[in-house]
């Protein structure tokens, strides 16, 4: 304001004119200046500056630049609230979102539930044998079969029926020449949906009692009967076969549908149905089916028996076959383990060849003969037997083996003598201890087997001479040379003196150093081996 | 085509199912009634050029036990009130029974039947009785066959007022 001097009297004015307003503008002045007493004055009046913004002025259409004003602060304040309390929001937004949660859930559970009833329901069934077949028929996935088959369903009636009255709105069925026609279903519409009504109001009366609860679905034998329900009507679906999930949500989609189209009718309906006729058209479109459910009857006893008896005698044949295998494998295999433990005898190699068994190895020759360890349940026909010979290290057959040794020394050893005489002569005399220690030897070592061993010393004679003296010679030299080991501690018993007849041996030599080898006494040794 | 709901009630034992059996068309066993407490029966009649499907909705008998189940009266249209008149305490029942479903469902056309009129002469129920309450009133006979046309056609007529 300009205060010089030209301007006084103007100033002057100006004070008496407006002096008793200043001191209002100045109060004035200093509430606009001061933003604290501005915001208590925006404050005193915002919110019904919203209001009346979000209304309109003076019954204009609603301002939308409000709105749009706010619409990024408070997707912004929102933002800031879940990041520093989300806890918050949750629990406001929960009655609203726990209940559709729970809903969906619910929902998504019963049909997890029911797929896989299906499932395990025919795994286990002659449908499902019959579907794997179908599917090694024509080649398709099985599981695609399943789809198929297993889904069969048709809606053969639907009824849209007044809530409160039970009175029926509206009836569409099935064509009657694939419907079951006869059944009571069918014969009066009128009294099966109120019959429905007043078995829901029973239900709920008698079971739940809560006025938002209500029968989802009923199944009496091969029909079920799908619900869904409005505020004013109900929509029931009368559906042979295995009703699929969706099936509900197609009823509650076109009774939606229809509640909103019919709102007003449905409110003020007395009785008069023809208002409802337009409806027919939705009605009939849940009037769904997949395949024929009769047709999954058919099929003759004969073509089951060869669909399932042909297969099943193969499975048994090859059963009884496969334990037959098994247990002539077995009878084998012990065999083998048999030999295995028998001494003297080492498998290398036991294998079945078609119907044949080899069997190779080494076997000592003193060992059991393998053939003869043959059970009677196995044929020596169908064994093959490729023995290696060697010498087992087993102390039985070492010993056998020593006492055989001891007899062929034995039996190589004989005494001579003079021509007419059976007196050892003294240059033979030398050898009678030699002979008696290689008899007590061999005496002992068959004890040792349990063998018992006896020694015929036999007399001869040479071809010269009488018969008589010489049979005489004979046996005076045995019984003599005996007579020598006895005394040198060889048992009695043990030895045996043979004339030389009982062996029938016949010395022919001619010449005298022949001869000489002639009149001799020798042993042979039995009960050995 | 019309259709309404009509409520039949009435004490137990007074005849409601035996009344109308001859008349209407059933396809449900009467065993629903003692089961689920209600059957539902069909009855088609023609008020001058008009026709009209009652459905009758035949509710268990009340007595000292059974308690009228009264969520099957929603809906209704008008109902028929049983008497019989062999039994007047059957009378207070029906002028109770009358007085709660005017309370539920509020002022709807109804009639009100007295049975066994083959028995006249055995009736404890008193004309005066009747008379006072002013209410249409029809003499049945469930035995012959009587009055229950008569009955229906009239209470049909009063639904099309």
């Amino acid at each position: 304001m300009p205060t010089d001097g030209a301007d006084k009297p103007l100033a002057e004015l100006r004070a008496i004119l407006l002096g008793p307003d200043r001191a209002a503008w100045e109060a004035m002045r200093q509430r606009l200046d001061n933003p604290t007493r501005r915001a208590e004055d925006v404050a005193g009046v915002l919110a019904e500056a919203v209001r009346l913004r979000s209304r309109g002025h003076s019954g204009s259409h609603p301002d939308i630049k409000l709105r749009r004003a706010l619409q990024p602060l408070l997707e912004e304040a929102l933002q800031l609230s879940v990041q520093s309390n989300p806890r918050m929001l949750a629990d406001a937004l929960f009655p609203i979102f726990g209940k559709a949660i729970r809903r969906a859930i619910t929902s998504e559970l019963d049909g997890m539930l029911q797929s896989l009833s299906q499932t395990l329901e025919q795994s286990f069934s002659w449908r499902s044998l019959q579907w794997r077949w179908e599917s090694f028929r024509t080649g398709k996935p099985y599981a695609e079969i399943v789809v198929l088959r297993s889904l069969l369903y048709r809606v053969e009636q639907v009824f849209l029926i007044h809530r409160d009255s039970g009175l029926l709105l509206q009836h569409v069925a099935a064509p009657p020449a694939q419907a079951t026609a006869g059944t009571p279903l069918e014969k009066d519409p009128e009294m099966v949906s109120g019959m429905l009504t007043a078995i829901q109001d029973f239900v709920r009366d008698s079971v739940s009692g809560a006025e938002s609860e209500n029968l989802e679905t009923v199944r009496m034998g091969e029909i079920e009967v799908v619900l869904a329900y409005g505020p004013d009507a109900i929509l029931a679906g009368f559906v042979r076969g295995v009703a699929p999930r969706k099936l509900s949500r197609v009823f509650q989609d076109t009774l939606d549908v229809i509640e909103q189209k019919k709102a007003e009718a449905l409110h003020t309906f007395s009785g008069d149905t023809s208002r409802f006729d337009s409806c027919r058209p939705q009605l009939q479109a849940c009037l769904l089916g997949q395949g024929r459910p009769e047709e999954r009857t058919s099929g003759s006893w004969g073509a089951r028996a060869l669909l399932f008896g042909v297969p099943a005698l193969l499975v048994l044949a090859l059963i009884g076959w496969w334990i037959y295998a098994n247990v002539i494998e077995r009878r084998w295999t012990d065999f083998a383990h048999r030999l295995e433990s028998e001494p003297g005898i080492v498998l290398t190699h036991a294998e079945k060849r078609g119907s044949n068994f080899y069997i190779s190895g080494l076997r000592d020759p003193l060992a059991a003969d393998p053939a003869s360890l043959l059970p009677a349940s196995l044929s020596s026909n169908q064994v093959e037997f490729h023995w290696e010979e060697y010498y087992s290290l087993v102390p039985r057959f070492a010993a056998q083996r020593q006492l055989a040794e001891l007899k062929g020394q034995l039996q190589k050893r004989a005494f001579r003598f003079t021509t007419g005489s059976a007196e050892i002569p003294p240059e033979q005399r030398f050898l009678l201890e030699d002979v008696a220690s290689q008899m007590i030897s061999l005496i002992q070592a068959a004890t040792a087997l349990g063998k018992t061993v006896q020694i015929e010393v036999r007399g001869n004679h040479d071809p010269v001479g009488a018969e008589e003296l010489n049979a005489a010679l004979s046996r005076s030299r045995g019984e003599n040379v005996r007579a020598a080991l006895i005394a040198l501690g060889v048992p009695a018993a043990r030895l045996i003196a043979v004339p030389e007849d009982i062996e029938k041996e016949t010395c022919s030599a001619v010449k005298e150093e022949e001869r000489l080898f002639c009149r001799s006494a020798s042993f042979r040794v039995t009960g050995v081996l | 085509m019309l259709k309404k709901k009509i409520c039949m009630v009435g004490q137990f034992g007074v005849g409601k199912t035996s009344l109308v059996r001859r008349f209407v068309e059933s396809i449900f066993d009467e065993r629903y009634l003692t089961t689920i407490g209600v059957k539902i029966d069909r009855k088609d009649v023609t008020v001058g050029s008009e026709s009209v499907t009652l459905m009758l909705w035949d509710l268990a008998g009340e007595d000292d036990l059974a308690q009228l189940n009264v969520s099957h009266l929603r809906g209704a249209s008008g109902y028929i009130l049983v008497v019989d008149g062999c039994r007047a305490a059957s009378l207070n029942k029906a002028v109770e029974l009358q007085r709660r479903i005017a309370g539920q469902l509020g002022p709807l056309p109804f009639v009100l039947v007295l049975n066994k009129a083959d028995l006249r002469d055995r009736w404890e129920v008193q004309d005066t009785a009747v008379a006072e309450h002013g209410w249409p009133t029809f003499e049945t006979s469930a035995k012959a066959g009587s009055g229950v046309e008569e009955m229906f056609l009239a209470l049909a007529g009063k639904l099309l007022q």
